[in-house]
C-alpha cells in the first residue's frame, strides 16, 4: 500500500510547495506516493488521515491556525518544510513588535473582517516531528525526505554548518578573504554552498544550526575579526531566525570574551 | 437581500495562495474573492535594512515570481543610487527574467489551468491520461527552471542576482546549453499555443476594460520606466501613485488597485493588447494567424496571450544566449549611499512597481504594487459576470457555475502571496 501523504501551505511564499511539485521528476515520484491533498496542485481531496504531512508556510492568521490543528490531528508524522514552517520566515522577524501599530502603518484605519498577527512557526501551535530546512529546501533534499519515508524509515537532520559543505566545495573562504557578511558559520547546512559559491555572502535563509551549534572557536569568530559587531550579527541571522529559541545564546557564544 | 442560492469555496485550488470566493444569487447577484492569506508586512520588514538584504527579503514575497522581486527592487535601488550596470548584465538579467517568464507561465498553464479544460481535479491525474501534453509541460518548466539555476543561482529566491550586477557570472558553455536546450522548449511553446486555440471563450465575461503595461526600452521586453494603457495614456514610473491608486475591502487582507477610479486588468493579455507590434519571429508568426483569439475584452485570451508569450521569450532566450560572450565582471559598488528610485517591470502576471528610499546604505521605506493587487477588482467583475450570465441563461447547477466561476479567477494567473505582501500606500 502506498504512503498517504497530504501537502500543505500556510502563510508563505509557496516556495516550498513550488519546490515540490518543480521536482523534475515529479509525475515519476508522485506514483509512490497516495497524495490525499495537495490543494495548490489539485482541486480534489480534504484534509484526512495521511502518514505524513508536508506543512510550509507561518501561522499568522486564525484560520492558519486552525488549519493546522486540523492537519496536526490527522497526521501520524508532521514535517515543518522551510523556513517560515521551522521559524516563522522573513514575516516572523518583527515578532515582539506592537502589532496594532504594524496594522495600522499598512492598513489605516480600515476594518478588515479577518484576525491576524505576526508570523510564528509551528512548534509554537503543535508538535512537529521533522524539519525540512530551506529556503526552499533543496530538490535532493526533499526528495531525501519523501525517500526516507517511503521505505519506512526516517530522516536525520543536519546539524552542521554550511562552511562545511562549503570547505567541501573547495569555494575561497569569502568571510575569511573578502571580510563579506556571510553567515556560513551558524547557518545550517543542506543547500550545498550555494551563495558562497556566487561570492554572495550568505543571508541565513536555511535558519540557525540547530541545537545552538556552530564553528564557535573558529570561522564564527571571525565575524569580530572582520569588524562585524554583534548588534550586526544577530540582526543579519535574525532575518530568517528572529523565533529561534537559541538565538541570543548561539550570539553570546559566538561573541563571548568580547573586550 | 434574501439569498436563494450561494456559491462557496473559501479555499480555490490550484491558485498560488490562499483565496476563496462567494456569490451569492437573490434579487441581484454578488461576488467577493476574499483573500484570507495571511498580511507579511514587507514594508516594515525591509525598513531599517541593508539595500542588498532587503532585495533578498523582498524576492521572498512570492515564489512564482521571485525572479521578480528580486530584479525590480535590485533596479529601484540601483536608480537610487546612480548606478548604472553594463549591456552585458543588462542582457543577462533579461535571459534570468524571461526564463521566469517561461517557467511561471508553463507552471500556470500546465499544473493549473489545463486541467480545468480536460476534465481533471489536477495535472497528475490528467498525465495518466494525456502524458504527451505533459510532457510539453514539463519540458517548458525545466528549461526555465535551468535558465534561473544557472543566472539566478536557483530557480526560486535567486541569490546571485545582487545589487550592481551577479556575485558570479555564468560559464560561457552554460549559455551554450541554454541555446541547446532552447529548441526543444520552443516546440512544447507552439504546441500550447495549438492548444489553446481549440477552445472558444465563454463570452458571459466579454467586458471593456483598460489593459495596462509598460512601454518596454527594448522588443517585447520587460524592463522600462512608463507605464501606457490602452485608452492612450501614458506616465512615468515616479507618477505611479497619482495615476493607480489601492483601496482596503473588509473581506480582503490584500489592497486593491485601481486606476482612473476603475478596474484595469494586467498580465500577458494587457501586453499583448499593447504592444503586439513589437513582437518578432514565431511568437509573431503565430499570433497573426490566431489573431481573433486576441480578444481584449475576455479574461480567458490571458491564457492563449501566456502560451504566444512562452514562444517569444524562449525564441529571445535563446537569442540572447548565442550572443553572449561573458567577460569577467564584478559587481559594481555604488558611490552614492543615498537616494530614491522608482522601477517598474512586467512579472509573469503583469506590472510590478517598486519604490525605494536610501538613507547611507540603508532603506529608510519601500513601496511595492503587485499585478495580483492591481487586477483583483477586474477580476471580481469578470467572476460576478459569469456566475450572473450562467445564472440567467438558466443554468441552475451551482456546482457547474463555482467551477466556471473558478476557471475565470485561475484566468489571471491571481498570485495571492504577492497582493498580500501588503505595502501601504
Amino acid at each position: 500500500m502506498r504512503m498517504k501523504i497530504g501537502i500543505h501551505g500556510l502563510t508563505s511564499c509557496y516556495g516550498c510547495q513550488l519546490k515540490m511539485a518543480c521536482i523534475e521528476e515529479i509525475l515519476e515520484v508522485a506514483k509512490n506516493f497516495e497524495i490525499v491533498y495537495w490543494n495548490m496542485a489539485s482541486s480534489k481531496g480534504e484534509i484526512e488521515k495521511v502518514d505524513i504531512a508536508f506543512v510550509e508556510g507561518s501561522v499568522v492568521t486564525e484560520r492558519d491556525e486552525e488549519e493546522l490543528k486540523l492537519i496536526r490531528e490527522n497526521a501520524d508524522a508532521l514535517v515543518a518544510v522551510g523556513s517560515c514552517a521551522i521559524h516563522g520566515g522573513v514575516q516572523g522577524m518583527i515578532f515582539g513588535e506592537d502589532y496594532e501599530e504594524i496594522f495600522r502603518e499598512v492598513y489605516g484605519d480600515s476594518l478588515i473582517d479577518y484576525e491576524a498577527k505576526i508570523g510564528e512557526p509551528l512548534r509554537k501551535y503543535v508538535e512537529v516531528d521533522y524539519c525540512l530546512p530551506g529556503c526552499p529546501p533543496e530538490e535532493h533534499e526533499i526528495l531525501y525526505y519523501l525517500a526516507t519515508f517511503g521505505i519506512g524509515s526516517y530522516p536525520e537532520e543536519k546539524d552542521y554548518p554550511v562552511c562545511a559543505e562549503c570547505r567541501r566545495q573547495g569555494y575561497p573562504c569569502i568571510l575569511i578573504e573578502k571580510g563579506m557578511p556571510c553567515l556560513g558559520p551558524v547557518t545550517v547546512a543542506g543547500c550545498n554552498a550555494k551563495c558562497p559559491g556566487f561570492n554572495v555572502a550568505c543571508i541565513g535563509c536555511r535558519g540557525p544550526v540547530p541545537h545552538g551549534t556552530a564553528w564557535f572557536d573558529s570561522l564564527a569568530r571571525t565575524f569580530k575579526e572582520k569588524g562585524m559587531s554583534k548588534e550586526y550579527i544577530k540582526r543579519r541571522m535574525e532575518i530568517f531566525g528572529k523565533q529561534y529559541e537559541k538565538l541570543d545564546e548561539m550570539i553570546e557564544k559566538v561573541f563571548e570574551n568580547e573586550d | 437581500m434574501k439569498i436563494e442560492r450561494e456559491i462557496r469555496n473559501d479555499h480555490i485550488a490550484r491558485i498560488e495562495g490562499k483565496a476563496g470566493i462567494t456569490v451569492e444569487i437573490g434579487d441581484e447577484i454578488r461576488a467577493r474573492i476574499n483573500v484570507t492569506e495571511g498580511p507579511r508586512f514587507f514594508e516594515v520588514i525591509t525598513k531599517g535594512k541593508h539595500y542588498d538584504e532587503a532585495a533578498a527579503i523582498c524576492s521572498r514575497i512570492c515564489s512564482f515570481c521571485s525572479i521578480p522581486h528580486k530584479l525590480t527592487p535590485i533596479e529601484a535601488i540601483e536608480n537610487a543610487l546612480n548606478i548604472e550596470v553594463s549591456e552585458q548584465i543588462k542582457m543577462l538579467r533579461q535571459v534570468l527574467y524571461f526564463g521566469n517568464m517561461v517557467e511561471s507561465h508553463a507552471l500556470h498553464l500546465y499544473l493549473f489551468v489545463l486541467p480545468d479544460y480536460l476534465g481533471y481535479p489536477d495535472a497528475f491525474s490528467m498525465a495518466e491520461k494525456y502524458p504527451e501534453i505533459m510532457k510539453h509541460g514539463l519540458k517548458l518548466k525545466n528549461f526555465g527552471a535551468m535558465v534561473q539555476e544557472i543566472l539566478g543561482g536557483r530557480e526560486i529566491h535567486p541569490e546571485n542576482a545582487i545589487v550592481g550586477g551577479f556575485g558570479k557570472l555564468p560559464e560561457q558553455k552554460k549559455m551554450k546549453k541554454i541555446y541547446d536546450m532552447a529548441e526543444e522548449a520552443i516546440n512544447s511553446a507552439i504546441a500550447t499555443v495549438d492548444f489553446f486555440t481549440e477552445y472558444e471563450y465563454p463570452h458571459y465575461v466579454n467586458l471593456a476594460r483598460n489593459h495596462l503595461s509598460i512601454k518596454p526600452y527594448e522588443g517585447y521586453g520587460v524592463y522600462g520606466n512608463e507605464i501606457i494603457s490602452s485608452d492612450g495614456f501614458s506616465f512615468g514610473i515616479e507618477k505611479y501613485k497619482e495615476n493607480i491608486v489601492e483601496e482596503v475591502v473588509p473581506y480582503s487582507f490584500a489592497k486593491r488597485g485601481k486606476y482612473n477610479n476603475e478596474p484595469f486588468m494586467v498580465g500577458a493579455l494587457s501586453r499583448l493588447v499593447n504592444n503586439a507590434k513589437l513582437l518578432d519571429g514565431k511568437a509573431k508568426e503565430l499570433l497573426s494567424s490566431y489573431s481573433n483569439f486576441l480578444k481584449e475584452d475576455n479574461c480567458f485570451a490571458n491564457n492563449f496571450a501566456q502560451a504566444i508569450e512562452l514562444v517569444y521569450f524562449i525564441e529571445r532566450i535563446a537569442e540572447m544566449a548565442e550572443r553572449a560572450r561573458i567577460g569577467k565582471q564584478e559587481a559594481i559598488e555604488p558611490e552614492e549611499r543615498n537616494g530614491r528610485g522608482y522601477a517598474v517591470t512586467e512579472a509573469p502576471r503583469g506590472l510590478l512597481i517598486y519604490e525605494v528610499d536610501v538613507e547611507d546604505g540603508i532603506v529608510k521605506y519601500m513601496n511595492v504594487i503587485t499585478p495580483t493587487a492591481m487586477f483583483l477588482p477586474m477580476m471580481e467583475i469578470d467572476a460576478l459576470n459569469m456566475a450572473k450570465g450562467m445564472w440567467e441563461d438558466g443554468y441552475k447547477d451551482v456546482d457547474l457555475i463555482g467551477n466556471k466561476v473558478e476557471m475565470t479567477v485561475r484566468a489571471y494567473d491571481p498570485c495571492i502571496s504577492c497582493s498580500v505582501h501588503v505595502i501601504k500606500l
